[in-house]
């Protein structure tokens, strides 16, 4: 026989007990992972939009923590272009937009971007084409929104009450783009009423041997930029890692999912920590009788701990499972397609079982203390 | 204390002292003895008399007040760790046998061994091998619940030589089985102390049990009050004193 084995024996002789505190510890992993999983996705996927697009700096209004509600005038696109180092820039709006599903109205992400501009080179056309200058009421539908929608090219869909119609719909690698739109720059600053202005540029850089420097030099120069009337033109530019792990709404959801984790960890925590008192204490007897067969305080700590990790490792992997089929089915729901991957990265998972074992020394090293710290007499007499 | 000539004691004790945790009642007092290698020793006395907290004492599963146990002749005070020492050197049979429930014969019987030297193949190989001595290779499988209470301080029994221990402590084991199972007991005791050289310690009521004992210690109210030996362990007790044997008595 195994210890392993003997510890399971253990576990299985109090069914329900052991099955409602896995239960216990997979809805808090399964929160964890759900949750991290997640916001995890979110900011890779953001990252990825970024990075793939070899995009050095972003530069959006500086003092605004909203990324939506970055207001800048579109020439300081130009301006920018011109800094000794600076290869391209491209300019966009980004707005969050009703559509219209026929039973419901759904927000999806709208690009305001340029016919023609560097952005539509990173997609692919799966059906259609993409935007052309003369193109007014044209809207390119990510797969996803594509699929949620039920619409084609040919179709029209409705957007803040007005009709557009399908032109393309496109696969990007970027998660939120596939849930969402592509409308020309100008159509876009027109409804939504923001005419001349862009939330932001996206800069890439010349090759440079040491890019950080040459980075840091442009940067500072696109912040020194002044308006007409010489005062600064308040925006900001920062390289991309930075931008995205300091996004308003990275930060929410992160906070958020490890918020809301931290309670589901200490909730279960709490459960092992009941389990396991109950357990030594119920198995006072046996825990005498084992010392006084010559188990020393380590083999019994040893079985304390044991068990509370077994239990935790099997209530984490049942939660892990159930994670994971919750994120790949909101990945499939309209609401929450445009920004849920549908895949757990290994690093979530990673974590979520690092919490397991956190949680289960939290709630196990108590009372295995307590079981190790016994009077073998004393206990043998305990009735 | 036993004298010069005599074997050098596997145990012996000096002086015990034990106060119950509640410093009222003195469970032993000024108790001393000595036990040589291979002996086979019974403990008796009326309830409450000290018995099982002697023999805890010589098993090293509690310490003494004041006083010294010495094991091999190295005081119990001085060792790291009496758990290690337990399981080393020293076999446990109690009276309610302290059966695992959830575990198989077989798996009762390698609980000592964990940690021990042997592989979980060389475990369940040894206990399959100490459960043939005990005539319990028939039920290896089962659990305590599907096993009579003779069958039951068998298996215990096996588990107390899972080490192969140079004293067996037995604390009543014969006190919950009925006549035919205490004589199985007992011969298996008998032949396991004849064929192994095991020392025997066995604290018990029954004169049966005393009369296969070659010595017999009496306690009352925590003293030790008189020894008698059995030269051929199936005889007629004969007080010790009387034997031209030295008192272990002071």
């Amino acid at each position: 026989m195994y210890f392993a084995s003997f510890l399971l024996k253990n576990l299985v002789r109090r069914k329900a007990r052991s099955l409602l505190t896995i239960l216990g510890i997979a809805v808090a992993i399964g929160t964890v992972v759900t949750l991290r999983g997640v916001s995890y996705g979110f900011e890779r996927s953001f990252r990825a939009n970024f990075e793939r697009r070899g995009i050095d700096l972003v530069v959006v209004a500086a003092g605004i923590p909203d990324q939506l509600r970055s207001n800048l005038d579109e020439d300081i696109g130009p301006r920018i272009e011109r800094i000794e180092g600076v290869r391209r820039v491209s300019s966009g709006l980004l707005e969050l937009v009703n559509i219209d599903r026929g039973d419901s109205v759904i927000s999806v992400l709208v690009n305001g971007w340029r016919p023609g501009g560097a952005q539509l080179e990173d997609l692919t056309i799966v059906s259609g084409r993409a935007i052309r200058p003369e193109d007014s009421r044209a809207i390119m539908l990510g797969v996803t929104l594509a699929e949620h929608l039920n619409k084609g090219v040919g179709d029209t869909v409705t957007m803040q009450d007005e009709r557009y119609d399908v032109v393309g719909v496109y696969r990007s690698f970027d998660l939120f783009e596939n849930g969402g739109a592509v409308v020309p720059l100008a159509t876009l600053q027109r409804e939504m009423v923001r005419p001349g202005t862009v939330t932001g540029f996206t800069v890439e850089l010349v090759p440079a041997r040491d890019k950080e420097a040459l980075a840091d030099t442009v940067r500072r120069r696109i912040e020194a930029l002044v308006d007409a009337k010489g005062k600064p033109c308040g925006i900001t530019a920062q390289p991309t890692r930075a931008y995205v792990s300091g996004t308003v709404y990275i930060r929410m959801a992160n906070g958020m999912a490890w918020i809301t984790s931290g309670i589901a960890l200490i909730v279960g925590g709490i459960t092992i920590l009941n389990t396991m008192i109950t357990a030594v204490m119920e198995r006072t007897k046996e825990i005498g009788l084992l010392q006084a067969l010559g188990w020393v305080r380590a083999r019994v700590l040893g079985m304390v701990l044991g068990e509370a990790v077994l239990l935790s490792v099997t209530g984490a992997t049942v939660g892990i499972g159930a994670a994971m089929l919750v994120i790949r089915w909101l990945a499939g729901v309209p609401q929450t397609s445009g920004f849920v991957s549908g895949q757990v990265s290994p690093v979530v998972i990673a974590e979520g079982l690092g919490l397991t074992l956190l949680m289960s020394l939290i709630g196990g090293v108590g009372p295995a203390c307590r079981a190790a710290g016994m009077q073998p007499t004393e206990a043998l007499r305990h009735e | 204390m036993s004298d010069a000539a005599s074997p050098s004691p596997l145990l012996s004790a000096e002086h015990l002292r034990k106060v119950y945790p509640d410093g009222k009642v003195v469970a032993l007092e000024d108790v001393s003895l000595a036990i040589a290698p291979g002996e086979h020793v019974a403990i008796m006395g009326p309830s409450g008399c000290g018995k099982s907290t002697l023999l805890n004492l010589l098993g090293a599963l509690d310490r003494p007040d004041s006083g010294e146990v010495f094991f091999e002749g190295v005081p119990l005070s001085r060792q790291r760790s009496l758990a290690r020492l337990r399981s080393r050197k020293v076999g446990f049979v109690f009276q309610s046998f302290h059966l695992l429930p959830t575990l198989t014969a077989l798996e009762n019987v390698q609980v000592p061994m964990f940690g021990g030297p042997l592989s979980a193949w060389g475990r369940a190989r040894k206990a399959r091998e100490l459960l043939e001595t005990v005539g319990m290779l028939h039920r290896v499988k089962h659990t305590p619940s599907r096993l009579s209470v003779g069958e039951r301080q068998r298996v215990a029994l096996a588990r107390a030589l899972a080490n192969d221990p140079v004293v067996l402590l037995a604390d009543e084991p014969t006190g919950n089985l009925d006549s035919r199972s205490a004589a199985e007991v007992l011969d298996l005791f008998s032949s396991l102390h004849r064929d192994r050289g095991l020392t025997l310690v066995v604290v018990t009521h029954s004169p049966e049990v005393a009369r296969r004992c070659g010595r017999v210690l009496w306690l009352s109210d925590g003293r030790l009050v008189k020894e008698e030996r059995n030269p051929d362990a199936d005889g007629h007790l004969q007080a010790w004193a009387s034997s031209g044997m030295p008192s272990i008595l002071s």
